[in-house]
């Protein structure tokens, strides 16, 4: 059983970070709220989603398996303005998701989760933490996506830095570890990531977050951040590129 | 070759596109053969240099492989070592088969009778000692790594699967399931349009076949798949005079295994089944292997290919440009090899 209401906001901000990765997703209801772990069919980066029952307006669930087509849930979102009441009710007989809002109510058919595996998650030790504004980290970002298809994050006991180096131009941006909210880096580590991934992945930070970086040499990065007020932590992890060379 | 369970098992349809960045061992004898029994002309005859040598199996290296390796996969190549001696009788029956379906195509030939002559040609398919040396090369000179196996080589790939140095295994064979191959692709190296042995060509699409779903759909543990094997006949014993993949699933599941199926008295089951087993079970494999993704050798690849074997240097250097392209785009990992 899952029965709830939601600010529409939330859900978007929901279907925002699945949506870079996924385009069926298999959400986990309990009483506690929602959980969705998935990976990219390349299998270069995973989503690890949870929203807890307080991100709702209402919220009462058992526990269960919901498979979405999340580009479907999307479009139906397009309908809503940030603040309309969302409400969503599974009707597990006919394997439904029956939505409303206003006077619009989908009846949207669910996708068998039978055969969608539960990706593990890889274990990994990352020595540098870094804690940035998330309007700072898209800023870097922006200003790299001209010049190349790749980033490298590094960080080192003064600072952290992503550059970008194009066939023509180069990109560099740096904060002192003073500009950063906090900075945990006892080496200097280098990791090199598809910039499309990377900038794909800060979509649904919104401003005013705190990104937390988990760093490596040539291991993936690990991206947390906190969605619907806090509500909801979200947990990225993206695979390296292998710097030429090696 | 290998048991043929395939009515009892149904892979997932995967894309090409969808393996990026994964890392592959291949069935090199399994492939070499394909490619051997497919790259021929339509009277049958092999794909040759001016020499007369037969370069079906380079044909078929470099552009299949180039192709996968444009998809972003990342393949090494496990090649057969010494085979168990058990093989023995399959490959002496192999090659009577060859040498007569080769006296059979030299008169189907001379009937003119092309439909059964490129049939019968394929079965005569020949893998000598200089073709895997140059096989071997090819794959270097591509900056392929090789690997070569102490004896059987799907079970080496088994064995590297499941250490997770790569993400799969790709065979046509089952046999790899019973090595214990976790995740297998089959028509890795035929996708697109496949030439039947009657000469009909056929639609090929990779499947991912998983042995834990294979063994959880048929509700069998490995063991119990490998007894059902010598049951229905593997390339080490002949199976059991009419049974097939169905008769032997619901045999062994009722039994549980050979020896309680022996005891019932109804079948006689195949003597020496604890050695099959054993080669399925407990093969012999190694962990002296280097997986080196390296840069290609552009020269050299046309040295082999066009110098050595007369293909063409513009359809060689057009593959080359896209490897190229194709190597600069290549260092992406997956987040498997973390697991």
């Amino acid at each position: 059983m899952f029965q709830a209401k939601a600010r529409a906001e939330v859900l978007k901000e929901v279907v925002n970070v699945v949506s870079s990765l996924v385009d069926e997703a298999k959400f986990s209801v309990n009483a506690d709220g929602l959980t969705l772990r998935a990976v990219d069919p390349a299998h270069i980066a995973m989503v690890d989603l949870s929203l807890g029952k307080d991100a709702f307006e209402e919220f009462k669930a058992d526990e269960t398996e919901i498979g979405i087509d999340i580009d479907k849930l999307a479009q139906f979102l397009k309908l809503a303005k940030s603040d309309d009441i969302v409400d969503l009710k599974h009707d597990e007989d006919k394997r439904r998701l029956n939505i409303v809002v206003g006077d619009i109510t989908r009846r949207m058919s669910l996708i068998d989760t039978t055969g969608m595996s539960d990706p593990k998650v890889p274990n990994l030790k990352l020595d540098a933490i870094i804690t940035i504004k998330g309007e700072d980290l898209i800023h870097g970002i922006r200003a790299s996506e001209t010049v190349s298809d790749h980033i490298a994050l590094i960080a080192n006991p003064e600072g952290f830095e992503m550059s970008c180096e194009g066939d023509m131009d180069q990109v560099h941006f740096r904060k002192s570890k003073k500009d950063l909210v906090s900075l945990e880096s006892p080496s200097s580590v280098r990791s090199l990531f598809p910039l499309e991934y990377f900038s794909n992945m800060l979509k649904a930070v919104s401003s005013g977050t705190h990104v937390v970086l988990h760093l490596g040499n040539d291991f993936p990065v690990k991206m947390e951040f906190t969605i619907a007020g806090g509500k909801g932590a979200v947990r990225y992890l993206l695979a390296p590129r292998i710097e030429s060379g090696d | 070759m290998g048991v043929d369970i395939s009515a009892l098992l149904r892979g997932k349809p995967v894309r090409l596109e969808d393996l990026t960045g994964r890392t592959v061992a291949i069935d090199a004898f399994n492939t070499i053969y394909q490619f051997l029994s497919s790259i021929r002309q339509p009277d049958g005859t092999p794909l040759m240099d001016r020499d007369g040598r037969v370069t079906s199996h380079l044909s078929g290296l470099f552009y299949r492989t180039s192709s996968l390796m444009q998809f972003g996969l990342r393949p090494a190549f496990v090649f057969d070592g010494a085979p168990p001696e058990l093989k023995r009788k399959t490959i002496e029956a192999r090659r009577a088969i060859r040498e007569e379906a080769e006296k059979e195509w030299k008169l189907a030939l001379e009937r003119g009778d092309q439909k059964r002559a490129l049939s019968l040609a394929s079965r005569s398919s020949r893998l000598d000692k200089d073709m895997i040396s140059e096989s071997k090369s090819l794959l270097r000179l591509m900056g392929v790594p090789t690997i070569d196996a102490p004896s059987e080589g799907e079970a080496q790939m088994a064995y590297m699967v499941q250490k997770g140095d790569v993400w799969a295994g790709a065979s046509q064979d089952f046999d790899a399931l019973l090595f214990g191959t976790t995740t297998l692709l089959r028509n890795l190296t035929l996708a697109g349009r496949r030439r039947l042995p009657s000469g009909k060509f056929q639609d090929v699409v990779p499947e991912i076949l998983k042995l834990g779903d294979v063994l959880s759909a048929l509700e069998v543990t490995r063991e119990q798949l490998v007894d059902m094997a010598i049951l229905i006949g593997t390339d080490f014993n002949d199976g059991v005079h009419g049974i097939g993949p169905k008769r032997a699933l619901v045999s062994i599941k009722r039994s549980g295994s050979l020896e309680s199926l022996a005891s019932e008295g109804k079948v006689e089951i195949p003597s020496g089944y604890e050695d099959i087993r054993k080669i399925f079970l407990d093969p012999p494999t190694t962990d002296e292997y280097i997986l080196d993704w390296r840069m290609m050798d552009a020269e050299g690849i046309r040295r082999l290919m066009c110098d050595m074997h007369g293909f063409s240097v513009d359809r060689i250097d057009t593959i080359l440009g896209k490897l190229d392209l194709a190597e600069r785009s290549s260092h992406q990992r997956c987040l498997d090899q973390w697991g």
